[in-house]
């Protein structure tokens, strides 16, 4: 087990104009999850080749423990790495295919069986061990590539949206197999997705990216409740959060933000960020579970009227999405929602306190820096 | 046999008018095939006859006899060139496969600079006929002093852009991953190329096998333009001998019409059992 850590990291790939990784600077403690997310074509996968040494660093140094690894050819890191559509070799038995990384590095035979063997248990794929790759099905193959990596006992893992070839039902559950096998290894693992609610439930941290460029890296509740810029904010939480176009006034010793339609209170811990009585573009934040609904709501002064456009069922909650004017707002009704009906009107509030203010031209949250 | 019959019972109007159509098609197209087989068992005077049969009335074994047994003042014995056909056939065979394979791998894994030319290359190289080619190449075989040699055969057949190309594109489609995944279990190219691309290149291997063989097997140009020796002339070669010459042209019909069968009998042997793979690679490919 080890720490990686990423040093000003530039990536361009020969063909391109522009770099696909820029500045990527991160330090991944010693067994760690740390999940890289973004949207499709951000540079994780680039940087995730980097580590695995598939792709050459164009700037930058990458170490793994104290090692400095720019040249060191892939075998050599100490590294294994799940793919996305698993990459078992078709002519090789399961028990193969699992072995051949330790075959190849002259592990002792019965070591080997052994190795192979507690994986197997581990990921309960014993009985599979004589089959070829082509009679198991994605989920079986995607326990039989972790296998692989898991018997080779590395230093870190590196795993590219290893579950985005399953079946919903499929991807739920090993995730949680996955976390489940990341507690009892405690290997230090690096795991790309572009699936938000994968980096939420899997990642010890998150780093967000989006151009080659790292938006966030944190614990996933502080990503959640302290999204750094508005492309933080809207990408990560299901639903999305709330973006509300307006500027921020100040009357009397109090600031306000407020549009066409809105005029809202901004609780005094704000203060300090706020440049005094100065106009700004801004757009406040709020998720969907920090707008008020008629039961909860206090002030009858503070409210405003919406109209529903849509209700989504979720189980125990539902979601509305509503409408005001051409402002849309979702929000979310606790109790299961008999009482609303579509294109009824209601009163919605704001708990202000729970709402972030975002730069509109730079992005970045005015409550952060 | 109870299956095939319930299977036609289920055909519609259409389907059986097909079946008709495409078995009589089948059995015309192999009317060459019987036409060969019975030929070489036919008698002296049978040969002969106007208009041709297709059947053999009254077999026999004496066109072969005489093939293998010919007490003319022969020197170089048919066997000989039977010899040197197996062995020529065999080593352009694992040849072309090394080089095609180890062409198409680099061709389509590896990345470097000169890739578009090569490519370029071997697909003017595809375009050209053999006979365009026969001078340079016989001025090639002549400088290496490679006539009376089996390299002279060899050597000229090696470089197939037909080959390269048509494992190229099975190539193709292995996943990248997969030798990444090789490449991250420390595995080097060499293995890499031994145990995953060799073994999953199969099928278009066996194609080009058979391309080749039924190409060196049936080809007497080489033996013709480079062997001046001739016990290293190839069995082609001796068949198109029988029939020519004064005294031949009536005489060498019978050895001539067995030695066909034989010539062809590898063919059609391969044939049976390379069939399916055969398929599986054409269709893969798009490549005729
Ligand atoms: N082999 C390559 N050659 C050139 N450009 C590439 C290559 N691989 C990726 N890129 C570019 O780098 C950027 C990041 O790609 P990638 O790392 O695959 O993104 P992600 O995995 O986040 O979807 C993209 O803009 C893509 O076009
Ligand atoms: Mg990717």
């Amino acid at each position: 087990m080890a720490r990686v850590s990423f040093h000003h990291v530039y990536k361009q790939y020969r063909s391109e104009k522009k770099t696909s990784v820029t500045d990527f600077h991160l330090e991944i403690e010693d067994g760690e999850f740390v999940v890289l997310v973004g949207p499709s074509g951000c540079g994780k996968t680039t940087t995730l080749r980097m580590l695995s040494g598939l792709e050459d660093i164009t700037e930058g140094e990458i170490y793994i423990g104290d090692r400095y690894i720019n040249y060191v050819s892939p075998k050599d890191r100490d590294i294994a790495m799940v793919f996305q559509n698993y990459a078992l070799y078709p002519n090789l038995s399961v028990y193969e295919n699992m072995a051949l990384g330790l075959k190849l590095r002259k592990t002792a035979k019965h070591e080997i069986e052994l190795r192979v063997k507690k994986a197997a248990k581990i990921l309960e794929i014993s009985a599979l061990l004589d089959k070829k790759p082509n009679q198991l099905s994605g989920g079986q193959k995607q326990r039989v590539a972790l296998g692989r990596a898991i018997v080779r006992e590395p230093e870190v893992f590196l795993m590219d949206e290893p579950l985005s070839n399953l079946d919903a039902k499929l991807r739920t559950q090993t995730r949680s197999e996955l976390i489940r096998l990341h507690q009892e290894l405690q290997t230090t693992t690096v795991y790309v997705t572009h699936d938000q609610t994968e980096a939420m439930t899997m990642g010890s941290r998150i780093v967000v990216m989006k151009d080659g460029i790292i938006q966030q890296a944190a614990a996933p509740e502080f990503i959640y409740r302290q999204p750094a810029n508005l492309f933080v904010a809207s990408f990560i939480g299901s639903p999305a959060m709330n973006l509300i176009e307006g500027s921020i006034e100040e009357d009397g010793g109090t600031h306000y933000f407020s549009n066409r339609r809105l005029r809202l209170e901004i609780p005094p811990q704000y203060k300090p960020f706020l440049a005094s009585g100065k106009l700004r573009n801004v757009v406040m934040g709020i998720r969907p579970e920090h707008v008020l609904l008629e039961p909860t709501l206090e002030d009858p002064n503070d409210s405003y009227g919406a109209v529903i456009d849509v209700i989504e069922l979720m189980g125990s909650d539902s979601y509305l999405y509503l409408s005001m004017g051409d402002t849309r707002v979702i929000a979310r009704a606790i109790e299961p929602g008999s009482k609303f009906h579509v294109t009824d009107k209601i009163d919605i509030g704001f708990r202000m306190e729970m709402a972030h203010f975002f730069d509109a031209e730079s992005g970045g949250n005015l409550g952060i820096f | 046999m109870m299956a095939i019959v319930k299977q036609i019972r289920r055909l519609t109007l259409f389907e059986t008018l097909l079946l008709l159509a495409l078995l009589l098609l089948a059995a015309f197209m192999s009317l060459p095939i019987v036409f060969i087989i019975n030929h070489a068992f036919k008698p002296f005077h049978e040969l002969f006859l106007f208009p041709p049969t297709f059947l053999v009335k009254d077999p026999t074994l004496t066109n072969f006899y005489e093939l293998f047994m010919r007490p003319v003042a022969r020197i170089v014995p048919f066997s000989r060139y039977l010899y040197n056909s197996i062995i020529v056939a065999a080593l352009s065979m694992v040849a072309v496969i090394l080089s095609s394979c180890m062409a198409a791998y680099v061709l389509s894994k590896l990345q470097f600079s000169l890739k578009k030319a090569v490519m370029a290359m071997i697909m003017l190289a595809l375009m050209f006929a053999p006979e365009t080619v026969a001078i340079p190449r016989y001025l090639i075989v002549g400088w290496l002093q490679l006539n009376n040699t089996y390299f002279g055969h060899i050597l000229p057949v090696i470089a197939s852009p037909v080959a390269v190309f048509l494992i190229k594109q099975f190539i193709d489609q292995i996943p990248a991953e997969l030798l990444e995944a090789a490449k991250m279990d420390g595995a080097s190219e060499l293995r890499i190329f031994i145990r995953i691309i060799i073994p999953l290149s199969m099928p278009a291997i066996a194609t080009i096998s058979i391309i080749t063989f039924q190409g060196v097997w049936g080809d007497a140009s080489a033996s013709t333009l480079f062997m001046q020796d001739e016990t290293m002339k190839t069995l082609p070669y001796y068949i198109t001998t029988l029939t020519s010459g004064m005294a031949n042209t009536v005489a060498g019909q019978g050895m001539a019409a067995a030695a066909g069968l034989l010539m062809f009998l590898p063919n059609l042997i391969i044939f049976l059992f390379a069939q399916r793979r055969i398929m599986e690679t054409m269709v893969h490919s798009g490549v005729k």
